[in-house]
């Protein structure tokens, strides 16, 4: 086969294998490649044997091929050019002030943003992993089968612990937790303490909470001891000396036997107390032993060694048929969660302790960072290129003196590494300033002692400036020492300026990336906006919350309470219940009638409420009737459901009435309620019962939206008056169910944020780029005004070459951002259509700004004298 | 346990190596294997290994003549060495000693 004359293996590929191959095999492999280029030739085409010659060479880029390194002090012999080097960096960033602040700017924003964005995806990920045993810490869950569902829940039962430990000899300890909420006071100091915990005695061996005082090995020990946290201490002690002294809790005293340090704030859940689990189990011997279906409790199992989790998971199954007789519900699994991976487990879990991390959301933000470090790179890429021209003459002469080329690379190498040290100095301070702000649009306490230490930081920025640096300056570096000198000399504008398409595809990447992270915020926004907008079934509006912690004044006249408040004005409804939307309910253990009408057992949510509860939410009955006040018998024996627990007992919702229930006293289903979200749109609306209470944990009271102020203070006198050793500390409903969106709020704030950012770095970039344009063609300029030509007419000539861009970009960025969008609200059962005229509106932004930032500088060269222009040479 | 441990493209190398035996050169061994084994080669893949069986002493090489095809660049030739036939056949005797060891249950035929 015959091929045109000059066809040749590629020559640059060439060259890098000759440069790195070693020389003692240098001439066979050449041999090879080139005897493979040929055969591909003929086999293929010519073009085809090129990409293969090169892939080739790169595959061939390995260590047992490329040379040894003879002799390093060469590459690191310094030399007084380096001092030369410098200086000149320094001068030429001195010289044009305007475009070096425009760089450094840019990529000192960028990088402020990308160190903050870290930092807080470092928060995130160093979840628990500061315990010393963290690697060997699992806590045990639970995927329980009942009648009619896999149920993933995050809690175990009492038995667990103790069984695994004489079970498996992997383990070497365990210990429970179980979350009480308890009243606190001492001395007329009174909270509510949400996060008290009882705790077996071993906690201090299991995990590295540090005990300031007392004896890790007695404190938990016996029956009404408590631990307090440093905070607490403070709170109810102030500058005494807790240990010893009692505290009351709810209706016991308990003795203080330790503080402790506040649990870290990337914990993923948090106590303000321990109490001893003795408290608990001294009355209930029997459920510890027995109780294998009771799941209030979490455990945490140490095992001897981190690689033991995998034989232990591989005898779970006979662990389970050995204790749990197999009823009709059983553990299907007892799945292990490696400690450090609780906060981030995609698999939602019922009955979590503490507030859990969202992965996609770290996903989310990290590109984010990348892309803003991305465009502030661009811009450093581009004005360098750009303003090449300003360097040819230095170029030229140093070539002219013999430097080499490689050393003209490192001179502008090392130009953009001293530009971006300068802007990381400038970064740091904007860290610096804006941190606690980004601390409070986080809402995350983001401390700097969960850093590690301040060499690796330091270092992890050092490394992070030489990569900016190197990213940002090795295209401007390879092209500006490419000329060749005469071409510099003599310049026949084509070769020099003919980088135009490189700076053309850099700039529409910068705006596909601002147009995606535009409509990407409108886009989440829409969906938060709909989650909380959406109609929930229930009346979340304008209502307060108070728990009552079944304090006997309130309970001994519960009626009398209600009737006073009731008659307060702007008072609407009262209603007592275990539990309110958007809180966690309690799942008990329960025998229903099935279609066949045998009774089958099942784990179903509860709240227990009073007579009032579905009238004060709204709540539509669809079948049967509510609770009635004069049928006495409902007090013990009447049921409601909801839709969902009918669908799932595969009932209709007539049919379910008068059903048969067990759950420890024997009644009938009596009516079935419309579903309501009474958790968030994350999850599916589960089975629901409810039952009638006189010992409810919770008052809402329903008020008059228009009334609002004056009726909180009315209702917090009248408690005051009613029950004055309880605190009025109330919340509101819709307050409290939104923030279980709390990470997808946080998302679309931070990502508003950094999208703005993105643009203001985008436009400084354009505003570099346009002036050099506007520069260049300051003789064409001229001449167009002599011969005729309008103001709008330049300013269009000029702004054309950009607009057409963001055309592009807007083409590129739609697809993308609509199926990441699509990716994201599959986390929720009810997604926000996607609206296309979002993108329009980006693409919009995105081009007033643009736009703005080029017509003003084209504007400027277009009023400008034309005889100026044509004057200068 | 063999001391001398081959990994499994090693061990084909030898073979094609051995095949070949006055002809062994790079281009050659990479066609050899994709007609026998159907396995498309890289050179950067086989040159590694050769080299590193060279200096595990299994092979051994020398130069050979240059072609205008190859650029004027010389060939290099490689050949087994008593130690690289050796460790070729202990290989197959394992081999073949663990073949028989499976019990014709756990091994039916088609």
């Amino acid at each position: 086969m015959k091929f045109p004359a000059k066809t040749r293996p590629p020559e640059f590929a060439l060259r890098f294998f000759r440069w790195f191959c070693d020389p003692l095999v240098v001439e066979d492999i050449e041999g090879d490649l080139t005897e493979m280029f040929w055969r591909d030739a003929s086999s293929y085409s010519v073009r085809s044997a090129n990409w293969r010659f090169a892939f080739n060479v790169l595959r061939l880029f390995r260590p047992g091929i490329v040379r040894k390194i003879k002799n390093p002090s060469l590459i690191l012999h310094p030399s007084p050019m380096l001092k030369n080097y410098f200086i000149t960096s320094i001068r030429s960033l001195a010289r044009s002030k305007g475009f070096s602040a425009i760089n450094i700017i840019g990529l000192a924003v960028g990088l402020a943003t990308f160190c903050l964005i870290s930092f807080y995806v470092y928060h995130e990920l160093s979840f628990d992993r500061y315990h010393k045993n963290a690697d060997r810490i699992v806590r045990i869950v639970e995927n329980l089968r009942t009648e009619n569902e896999l149920l993933f829940q995050s809690v175990s039962s009492p038995p667990m612990g103790p069984h695994l430990l004489s079970y498996f000899p992997e383990v070497e300890s365990y210990t429970r937790f179980q979350n009480w909420n308890l009243l606190a006071e001492r001395n007329g100091i009174s909270y509510y303490e949400r996060d008290s915990y009882i705790a077996d005695s071993t906690v201090f061996d299991v995990f590295s909470f540090q005990l300031i005082n007392g004896d890790k090995k007695t404190a938990l020990r016996d029956p009404f001891s408590i631990v307090l946290t440093e905070s607490m201490a403070k709170k109810y002690f102030a500058n005494e000396d807790p240990v010893g002294q009692t505290i009351k809790m709810d209706n016991d005293n308990y003795r203080v036997t330790g503080v402790m340090k506040d649990v870290p704030e990337n914990s993923h859940f948090r106590f303000s107390n321990l109490i001893s689990f003795s408290t608990w189990s001294r009355n209930n011997k029997q459920a510890e032993d027995r109780e294998w279906f009771w799941n209030g409790f979490h455990t945490y199992i140490l095992l001897r060694d981190a690689s033991s989790i995998e034989q232990v998971r591989a005898k779970m199954q006979a662990f389970i048929k050995a204790n749990i007789e197999k009823g009709g519900m059983y553990y299907e699994d007892l799945p292990l969660q490696p400690l450090a991976s609780i906060y981030m487990d995609p698999q939602q879990r019922s009955w979590e302790n503490g507030t859990r991390g969202s992965i996609n959301n770290i996903y989310i933000l990290s590109i984010i960072a990348v892309f803003i470090l991305l465009i502030a790179c661009f811009n450093y890429v581009n004005l360098a290129t750009a303003r090449a021209s300003r360097r040819l003459k230095e170029v030229g002469l140093r070539k002219s003196l013999g430097a080499m080329r490689r050393m003209l690379i490192a001179q502008f190498l090392g130009e953009s590494i001293i530009v971006a040290f300068i802007a990381a100095l400038l970064s740091a301070l904007i860290v610096w300033v804006i941190l606690p702000q980004f601390r409070t649009i986080v809402d995350s306490p983001l401390s700097l002692s969960i850093l590690p230490s301040l060499w690796q930081v330091v270092a992890a920025a050092f490394v992070l400036v030489l990569v900016i640096g190197i990213l940002a300056g090795s295209y401007p570096a390879l092209i500006i020492s490419g000329f060749q000198p005469l071409q510099i000399f003599r310049p026949t504008t084509k070769g020099i300026y003919s980088h135009h398409n490189f700076r053309k595809v850099l700039v529409s990447v910068q705006f596909i990336i601002s147009i995606m992270l535009v409509a990407g915020t409108l886009l989440v926004r829409d969906q938060i906006d709909l989650v909380k907008n959406q109609d929930l079934g229930f009346n979340k509006e304008a209502t307060l919350v108070v728990p009552t912690n079944g304090d006997t004044v309130i309970m001994n006249h519960l009626e009398a309470v209600k009737n006073e408040l009731k008659a307060l004005k702007g008072v609407l409804a009262v209603t007592g219940s275990s539990t309110v939307p958007g809180q966690s309910t309690t799942n008990h253990y329960t025998q229903i009638e099935m279609t066949d009408g045998k009774m089958s057992p099942t784990n179903i949510n509860f709240n227990f409420v009073d007579h009032d509860f579905l009238s004060t939410y709204k709540i539509k009955i669809i079948a049967g009737r509510d609770f009635r006040r004069d049928v006495k018998a409902d007090d013990t024996t009447a049921f409601i459901i909801n839709e969902t627990a009918a669908k799932d007992f595969r009932w209709t919702a007539d049919q379910a009435i008068s059903k048969r229930v067990d759950h420890g006293n024997k009644g009938k289903i009596i009516g079935v309620f419309k579903d309501f979200n009474y958790q968030s749109l994350h999850t599916k609306v589960a089975p629901l019962m409810i039952a009638l209470t006189y010992w409810p944990n919770r008052i809402s009271i329903r008020i008059d939206s228009k009334d609002l102020a004056p009726t909180i203070d009315r209702v917090q006198q009248k408690w005051n008056e009613l029950a004055p050793n309880l605190p009025f500390d109330y919340t509101f409903l819709d307050e409290s169910f939104d923030r279980q969106y709390k990470a997808d709020q946080q998302l679309s704030k931070v990502a508003g944020i950094f999208t703005g950012l993105a643009i203001f770095i985008g436009c400084l970039g354009l505003l570099g780029l346009t002036s050099f344009a506007v520069e260049r063609r300051t003789k064409e300029i001229g001449i167009r005004k002599v011969l005729g030509a309008s103001v709008v007419g330049v300013v269009i000539l000029i702004a054309r070459e950009f607009l057409w861009l963001i055309g592009i970009a807007l083409i590129v960025a739609t697809p993308i951002t609509w199926i990441l969008i699509q990716k994201w609200e599959q986390n929720f059962t009810l997604q926000a259509a996607i609206n296309p005229s979002k993108f329009l509106l980006a693409g919009l932004c995105v081009l007033v700004f643009a736009g703005l930032t080029i017509v003003l500088l084209s504007y400027r060269a277009a009023t400008a004298n034309p005889t100026k222009a044509l004057r200068t040479e | 346990m063999n001391r001398h441990q081959l990994g499994e493209f090693e061990e084909i190398v030898l073979l094609t190596v051995g095949i070949l035996y006055k002809n062994a050169y790079g281009v050659a061994i990479i066609d050899e294997i994709q007609q026998r084994l159907g396995r498309n080669v890289s050179i950067g893949a086989l040159q590694t290994v050769l080299r590193r069986l060279e200096d595990k002493g299994y092979l051994s090489s020398e130069l050979g003549e240059a072609t205008s095809v190859r650029g004027g660049k010389r060939k290099r030739y490689y050949s087994l060495t008593t130690l690289g036939s050796r460790v070729l056949r202990e290989n197959q005797e394992q081999r073949v000693n663990l073949f028989k060891a499976i019990p014709n249950m756990a091994f039916p035929k088609q």
